[in-house]
């Protein structure tokens, strides 16, 4: 190994800022892309349940109980996506030669650790999300919009990373964009017997995706962020599909392998899910490696954008390309997408220092 | 044999300093088939480890062909954080 030597020359303290400009500018870029893909994700599970035999399915005479329309058909298409994702993560790291590896990190501290956080985002905080919409209607989006701010939370006491006020400023700012684009998509605040205990599922959520968002960005350092989503992946996909949709099922009087074999044989609505499971692959996989490059608190705020890109990849797929009727963008989404890329400014950059700096100039 | 990121982060576990030339010599008897040992990848390896606070660059320098080549070590805490997950 190479031992310490004089100064470094002026060109080599350029070179050096412009290769930490860069991997900064990569991580955020990366943060970002993690959001639009999520938005795709969104936008083709929402698609895939939504024709095929998911119609006749949420339709009037589905011969489903309103406990398993409500909560196993929500369960099954998020275990669809996330198997297809699954099988999209193990192609794409055999592809790369990471395959090995995926079965190597899978048996390391780390990698249970990964697995645990991706069962906590996942099949948990997914189904807490539903339940609180059920609950309390759509004052749980802009709750379960927290969690960038619990991430970073959490990642300053777990892993010491920065959290300044500025930060936390900048997260504000985030979270209101987010909370504008919730409530106005979903009708507003009315009053819902069960407020308290939804309200309680969505913070479930909230605290659900943080975990995940900080753990599995810290676990990317130790492990290639494709293993990672790899792990991910096949733990979600598996135990929402063999776990959670047969319960859910089994409480809501329906036979969930039947059901779940009947989905698997509905190819109109197979092809999107397997799309959708494609996006879903870089939507965690980004996320991971923007957290792990650029800090939970700043990849989480800019992955936070999902909260634009979800109804914005839903009107262009959903709305303008399979011409269905109202996936229409809410106009305060893009007063809030402007929102939110001051608050992604605020927490990535000090205001003062770009003036300060332009003085200088 | 561990996975390829580890192995990255183990080799710092002497308290010595590498760049990514360095780590990729000492790994390549092992990994020299793993298409993610070359320096691009090795030095977002390491780069996403200082970020995270597993290593600290020790210096900097440029390489014969006017790159900088960045030298990473890990600290006592590094070293204590590596060794606690990776064994």
């Amino acid at each position: 190994m190479a031992q310490a030597t004089g100064a470094p020359s002026q060109a080599a303290i350029a070179a050096k800022q412009r290769l930490a400009e860069s991997f900064r500018r990569r991580g955020i870029v990366t943060a970002i892309l993690s959001g639009v893909t999520y938005g795709n994700y969104t936008a083709f599970m929402t698609l895939a349940m939504s024709v095929g035999i998911w119609a006749g399915w949420y339709g009037e005479n589905s011969g489903f109980t309103p406990f398993a329309v409500a909560f196993m058909l929500s369960a099954l298409g998020a275990a669809l996506t996330d198997t297809f994702s699954a099988v999209w993560a193990l192609l794409i790291a055999a592809w790369k030669g990471k395959l090995g590896d995926f079965g190597r990190s899978f048996k390391t501290r780390p990698g249970a650790i990964l697995a645990c956080a991706a069962l906590i985002g996942g099949p948990f905080a997914s189904t807490a999300y539903v339940i609180g919409l059920q609950q309390a209607g759509s004052i749980v989006v802009p709750i379960s919009a927290l969690c960038p701010a619990i991430g970073a939370i959490l990642a300053r006491i777990l892993f010491k990373q920065p959290l300044t006020p500025r930060m936390m400023l900048g997260i504000v700012i985030c979270f209101g964009a987010s909370a504008l684009i919730g409530m106005s998509s979903m009708g507003g605040t009315e009053a819902h017997p069960n407020m308290m205990v939804g309200l309680l599922f969505g913070f479930g959520a909230a605290l659900g995706w943080g975990i995940e968002g900080c753990v599995g960005g810290y676990a990317s350092s130790m492990i290639d962020p494709e293993v990672s989503i790899a792990i991910r992946e096949v733990t979600n996909g598996l135990s929402n599909l063999i776990i959670m949709v047969p319960v859910l099922a089994m409480i809501g009087g329906a036979d969930g392998f039947a059901v779940i074999g009947k989905a698997l044989g509905d190819f109109e609505s197979l092809k999107f899910f397997i799309v959708g499971g494609f996006a879903c692959y870089w939507g965690f996989m980004l996320w991971y490696k923007g957290n792990a490059m650029c800090g939970a608190a700043l990849g989480m705020a800019c992955n936070g954008m999902f909260s634009f890109w979800g109804p914005f990849f839903c009107w262009i797929w959903i709305g303008l390309v399979f011409g269905i009727d109202g996936w229409n963008m809410p106009p305060v989404a893009w007063a809030a997408a402007v929102l939110m890329i001051v608050g992604i400014f605020t927490i990535a950059t000090n205001p003062l220092a770009f003036f300060t700096k332009k003085k200088e100039g | 044999m561990m996975p390829l990121n580890f192995a990255i982060l183990k080799l710092f576990t002497n308290g010595q300093e590498a760049c990514p030339d360095n780590v990729i010599d000492a790994l390549r008897p092992v990994y020299g088939d793993f298409k993610a040992l070359n320096k691009a990848d090795v030095l977002t390896a390491l780069m996403t480890a200082e970020s995270n606070g597993l290593l600290e660059e020790s210096r900097f320098e440029l390489d014969e062909s006017g790159d900088v080549r960045v030298f990473f070590r890990a600290n006592a805490d590094g070293i204590a954080t590596i060794n606690k997950y990776i064994r």
